[in-house]
């Protein structure tokens, strides 16, 4: 009896709580004549319920690994587990969920068919969407912007907008491309607060591609580091604060800022590479 | 804002055009004083005069008989002089409408169809490339006579004139369109779950459309030339042809109310084009807030 037990417990629990399985994964881009090397050799699990902050200077590679994950780039190695199955470039993973850096919400509908949108998809009746519709867009604070088009909001406006096209269809993983990037800096906190409440709530595993260390810190619950290209992991930092965060008060404790200098530097370093080459 | 001075836009234009038709009526008589001033071309048998054209379009379309004298509503002179007459200037107006609408609407569809299909398959496009540009760069016009001696003198051959003029005009921007899509979109949608047939439906046909009807006001006066044309060529009724039997009669006021006719209808259906696509184009119209 104990012998099963235990043999229950160590392999299946172990591989079940694993979400996202990344193995030695690597990409290399043909640029004209040159092969440019953007990710190599990059090993990393997600657990269930986990927000992990992929953080480096841009050229890191770490919105390419992003987008391996999401099927959207065929990888040059190594391969991607979501869930125990194999990521097949070009084909989306159900229940896996997309935030795009520049909000790609569709001109031609309005606010409200653009939430609705993936709900259209899979044929959810129109009087169920129309609630749930409702209910998203009550969440994102666009009351009364329902029937207004994505080119009359703000940047703030239409992001939270794509952030509930994403949501509505109740993805578990999150897959989030640096989504706040064109953001100034009070509304990007104000979203922190949204997508903290609703991670709270859901619980979803996310994540989180960034090269705001004030972000990843705010977000995550773990945070790994890319070094300039070659992407490859550089390091790799828990975050220990107590949940539920507050977004503007958790960056006023005294162990923020602590772990702010201790990442900052080893962040610095690989901006000044990446600035070099 | 700049200012336009005392006078109005409207103002501007009604004098030009008040300007145009005094010259028009009225310039030709100045010849016996100065000689020097008038050309030749403002003889009123070449281009005929405002009030010419504008008794023969009341005798053409059957309001007044040949005398001047209005035909009664009631007594049935109008109904007598429209039978009288197969070609008569409604007759005409109508069958070259028609036959522009079925033109235009053929060459729409299947221009928009072959573009979106094209457009969105790599191979098919480099498959068929070569042939459209050399299709392409045959002047349609110099297709009517053969179409005609192919389709005969009725509609058929006028659509299928109106038809492969539009086309191409048609199917090279829904191609451009369809090739132009950003990325974002289809990727943002196939994440969402979309199967390709959702992505044409919901992405690829909503972002084409710009372009499409950035085509259809061309489109519609393209459509109106090959009709126009194919009439020329051969027919027995149609606007086309009253301006060939007006020409071998040699009279300048006949044609020209054929011209006048064809350039309202030319305005109606740009008009029409033009608010269908402020409806369906209303998202490009709202700009940002901010």
């Amino acid at each position: 009896m104990s012998a099963l037990e235990t043999s229950a417990i160590v392999s299946p629990r172990a591989s079940a709580d694993r979400r996202v399985e990344v193995k030695g994964l690597s990409k290399s881009f043909q640029l004209a004549k040159t092969t440019i090397e953007a990710v190599r050799d990059v090993t990393f699990d997600v657990r269930r319920g986990e927000f992990v902050a992929l953080l480096g200077p841009s050229g890191s590679g770490k919105s390419t690994v992003l987008n391996m994950i999401a099927s959207l780039i065929r990888p040059t190695g190594g391969e991607i587990l979501i869930d125990g199955r194999r990521v097949v470039a070009g084909k989306a993973t159900p229940n896996v969920g997309y935030v795009f850096q520049r909000d790609t919400l569709f001109p031609w509908r309005t606010v409200g068919d653009n939430i609705g949108y993936g709900l259209e998809l899979s044929g959810v009746p129109a009087s169920e969407r129309k609630a749930r519709i409702a209910e998203c867009v009550a969440q994102a604070g666009l009351k009364g912007f329902e029937h207004a088009y994505p080119s009359a909001l703000s940047g703030g406006m239409r992001q939270r907008a794509a952030l509930m096209r994403t949501l509505i269809v109740e993805p578990q993983i999150l897959l989030m491309d640096e989504p706040f990037g064109a953001l100034d800096t009070h509304t990007k906190i104000d979203m922190h607060e949204v997508l903290l409440r609703i991670w709270e709530r859901e619980q979803q595993t996310v994540l989180f591609v960034t090269h705001d260390l004030g972000e990843a810190l705010t977000l995550a619950d773990r945070i790994i580091l890319f070094s300039a290209r070659p992407g490859r992991i550089k390091d790799m930092f828990t975050v220990d604060f107590d949940r539920p965060r507050d977004a503007v008060k958790v960056r006023e404790t005294p162990h923020y800022a602590e772990l702010f200098q201790h990442i900052w530097h080893s962040l610095g370093e690989e901006f000044v590479k990446g600035r070099s080459t | 804002m700049k200012r336009y001075g005392t006078l109005g836009t409207v103002g501007w234009q009604i004098l030009i055009c008040a300007v145009v038709l005094s010259v028009w009526q009225w310039g030709y008589d100045l010849r016996t004083k100065l000689p020097w001033l008038v050309p030749d071309l403002l003889d009123p048998y070449f281009i005929s005069k405002p009030s010419m054209i504008f008794d023969n379009f009341l005798i053409q379309s059957c309001l007044t008989s040949k005398l001047g004298a209005f035909n009664g509503w009631f007594n049935g002179e109008f109904g007598k002089c429209l039978a009288r007459n197969e070609n008569n200037l409604w007759a005409a107006t109508a069958i070259t409408l028609k036959n522009t609408f079925f033109g235009f609407v053929t060459g729409v569809v299947s221009g928009f169809a072959a573009g979106l299909i094209l457009g969105r398959s790599d191979r098919l496009s480099a498959i068929f490339q070569p042939f459209i540009t050399a299709v392409n760069s045959i002047p349609r016009i110099a297709l009517a006579p053969i179409i005609v001696l192919a389709f005969g003198i009725g509609d058929m051959s006028k659509i299928v004139t109106s038809w492969i003029v539009v086309v191409f005009l048609v199917f090279f921007n829904t191609f451009e369109g369809a090739r132009s899509i950003d990325e974002g979109f289809t990727n943002a949608a196939r994440l969402l779950g979309a199967s390709e047939w959702q992505i044409t439906r919901t992405v690829v046909i909503p972002s084409t459309m710009a372009w499409v009807f950035a085509s259809l006001t061309p489109a519609i006066s393209f459509a109106l030339i090959g009709v126009i044309v194919g009439e020329f060529i051969g027919a027995e009724r149609g606007i086309g042809r009253l301006i060939i039997e007006s020409e071998a009669r040699g009279e300048a006021s006949g044609m020209m109310v054929a011209v006048v006719v064809l350039m309202l209808v030319g305005v109606v259906l740009s008009a029409i084009i033009w608010r269908l696509q402020a409806y369906l184009l209303r998202w490009q119209r709202q700009r940002s807030a901010e």
